[in-house]
């Protein structure tokens, strides 16, 4: 069976080996080349937070955008076509080309059959990304230190950690089950491609209640000074302690800001505070990460247990 | 001798409709049975609960020990070699004669290296069957194995299956809409119609238990249980089971195979099981 699943799907497996390689060179070469840039280039006691690294920073930052725009389309398209290639195709094609009839009636049964392919392709999909979080996650220090994105940049989030994991392994469940709906190639495809976007949005939405949002009350800026927290909603608080969120007769004029200036805003926003008023912000702060990553893992694992369910119960029912 | 495929009361039903209902047939040890029957009489339905492709809604289906199931348009792997196609019945089944399969492929001049993409329509269906019956099987199921062949692959197809039955306790169900197919190979003849089981019985048998009669169509039928009757002008001929009629101006003969399937097939109320006593029971 084994022998069987790996000659069924090399073509994915060796496919997306093949990226992920092409990848982890690509990374590495730009990791290589940045430390040789800091090494040549780096005023003593950079990279750091002093304003001499400023250039450095700078100049890191440039490195680090090219490249992270060249895969930074990863978190939705790779899954979508891990369910697509991966999942969709696993049952889908076997009743398309009728090849089911021969598979399900030699001596394997039916249930080990589906049981060896999924817990195979499952983990080649798991171990691919790991691999790929891993690597993420290694070759962004070199670019980032002191500045961190990993949770409030949510591309970024979905591409370390476990994310990226349970994301592809969701996706080709999903794939799978969409399989056993329309017993087609093309159109389970569809729905996959489709179901991750949507699941995407969705858990990028749910996101915000994955833990109750911190609260803190600001004076003199409306800015949280961690750029990677993640912002979930903001209000005013009155003098006398009441949240509001737009405040009224405050007695401070409001003025339009024509053009990108924010100066009218700004002049706005520092009357109010002169007039007593805070600026009360609910976020989540980036220690919540492995909390948000197991969480997320969590939902799509048991969606996948769900999905899963769902294929070998259909499958099992009705073989033929 | 005990059956090799023995079904009691089986039932199928695709959501509303019963594809085979109350079918109770068994087929003996050692014989080449024929299916047939019209297009969605029920034979594919049949042969899946057989195998397990399906669970039956009711009854029940019973193989006496391994089955091998060629289905219809003889699927295969079309990205994979035929040696590839040989390494997965080695690695999907317990019992596997790979020197057996390797050999017969050799003798039917398959070359093992060819992509099955790229065999004919024959060799693919000689593939198929090659797979099956490398897992030595006790019953070999084959829907329709002669479906979209030439007249040549045809007779290639049936002699080699044949040759295999000589060494071995095989016994084999095949369904064809041809009957002329058949005629030579089996042995053994299940009729199905309309999801409903008509004959069951072995061939000899049950043409020596018919007769076509023709004679003016003021003749008496009495006495005689009538099959199908057929006129073509004042000149009936009809299809009776046992003995004549006693009227004598019927002349009798024994009937073809394909006159005795047709006969069936254009009269559904009437029925030729064991242990039926009349006809159109």
């Amino acid at each position: 069976m084994i022998w069987v699943t790996w000659r069924q799907h090399r073509a994915q497996i060796l496919v997306t080996a093949a990226f992920l390689a092409l990848l982890g060179v690509l990374l590495l070469g730009s990791a290589v080349e940045a430390s040789r840039y800091v090494a040549e280039h780096a005023p003593p006691g950079c990279p750091g937070a002093a304003v001499a690294c400023g250039d450095l920073a700078v100049a890191l930052g440039q490195r680090y955008d090219a490249v992270y725009s060249i895969f930074g389309w990863m978190p939705l398209v790779a899954p979508a076509l891990i369910g697509a290639f991966w999942g969709a195709p696993l049952l889908g094609r076997e009743y398309e080309r009728g090849t089911h009839r021969l598979a399900w009636t030699q001596s394997v049964p039916v249930w080990q059959w589906l049981a060896v392919k999924l817990s195979l392709l499952g983990a080649a999909v798991v171990a691919g990304g790991l691999l790929l979080s891993l690597m993420v996650s290694l070759w962004r220090p070199v670019f980032r230190t002191g500045v961190d994105s990993t949770f409030g940049n949510i591309g970024v989030f979905n591409m370390v950690g476990v994310e990226p994991a349970a994301w592809w392994l969701y996706a080709f469940v999903l794939g799978t089950a969409a399989g056993t709906l329309f017993r087609r190639t093309l159109p389970a495809m569809v729905l996959v491609v489709a179901g991750v976007a949507v699941s995407m949005l969705t858990l990028f939405q749910l996101s915000d209640h994955y833990a109750e949002p911190a609260r803190t009350e600001l004076s003199g800026t409306v800015l949280l000074d961690d750029p990677d927290a993640r912002l979930v909603s903001a209000a005013w608080v009155e003098p006398s302690g009441r949240e509001v969120a737009e405040p009224a007769d405050s007695g401070c004029p409001r003025r339009v800001d024509v053009g990108q200036s924010s100066k009218n805003a700004e002049a706005w926003q520092a009357c109010l505070f002169g007039k007593g008023y805070r600026y009360a912000v609910y976020y989540h702060p980036p220690s919540r990460f492995w909390r948000f990553q197991w969480t997320e893992a969590g939902i799509l694992a048991l969606a996948s247990a769900a999905l899963g369910g769902l294929a070998v119960r259909r499958t099992l029912r009705r073989p033929g | 001798m005990s059956p090799a495929l023995e079904a009691t009361g089986l039932g199928v039903r695709y959501r509303r409709t019963w594809a085979l209902r109350d079918c109770s047939l068994s087929v003996p040890t050692g014989r080449v049975a024929a299916l047939v029957g019209p297009n969605g009489a029920g034979k594919t339905t049949l042969m899946h609960a057989a195998v397990g492709l399906l669970r039956p809604a009711l009854g029940s289906v019973r193989v006496a020990g391994e089955a091998a199931f060629v289905a219809q348009d003889k699927p295969l792997y079309e990205s994979f070699t035929v040696a590839e196609m040989l390494a997965f019945g080695r690695r999907m089944n317990t019992r596997w004669d790979d020197a057996a399969a390797a050999d017969r492929l050799a003798r039917l001049g398959i070359p093992l290296k060819r992509k099955v993409s790229g065999l004919s329509g024959g060799q693919q269906a000689q593939v198929a069957v090659t797979l099956a019956l490398a897992c030595r099987p006790d019953l070999l199921v084959l829907d329709e194995p002669l479906a979209n062949l030439d007249p040549l692959a045809r007779h290639d197809v049936m002699r080699s299956i044949m040759a295999e039955m000589a060494g071995q306790e095989l016994t084999v169900l095949l369904s064809s809409h041809v009957v002329s197919d058949l005629e030579e190979t089996c042995d053994w003849l299940v009729v199905l119609n309309g999801g409903r089981l008509q004959v069951s019985g072995g061939i000899e048998e049950l043409l020596d238990g018919h007769l076509v009669l023709t004679g003016p169509d003021a003749a008496s039928a009495a006495g005689a249980q009538v099959v199908g009757a057929s006129r073509a002008g004042r000149q009936v001929s009809m299809l009776v089971r046992g003995a004549p009629p006693l009227d004598p101006r019927w002349q009798a003969r024994r009937p073809g195979l394909e006159e005795l399937v047709m006969g069936y097939l254009r009269s559904p109320e009437s029925a030729a099981l064991p242990g039926l006593t009349g006809v159109g029971a």
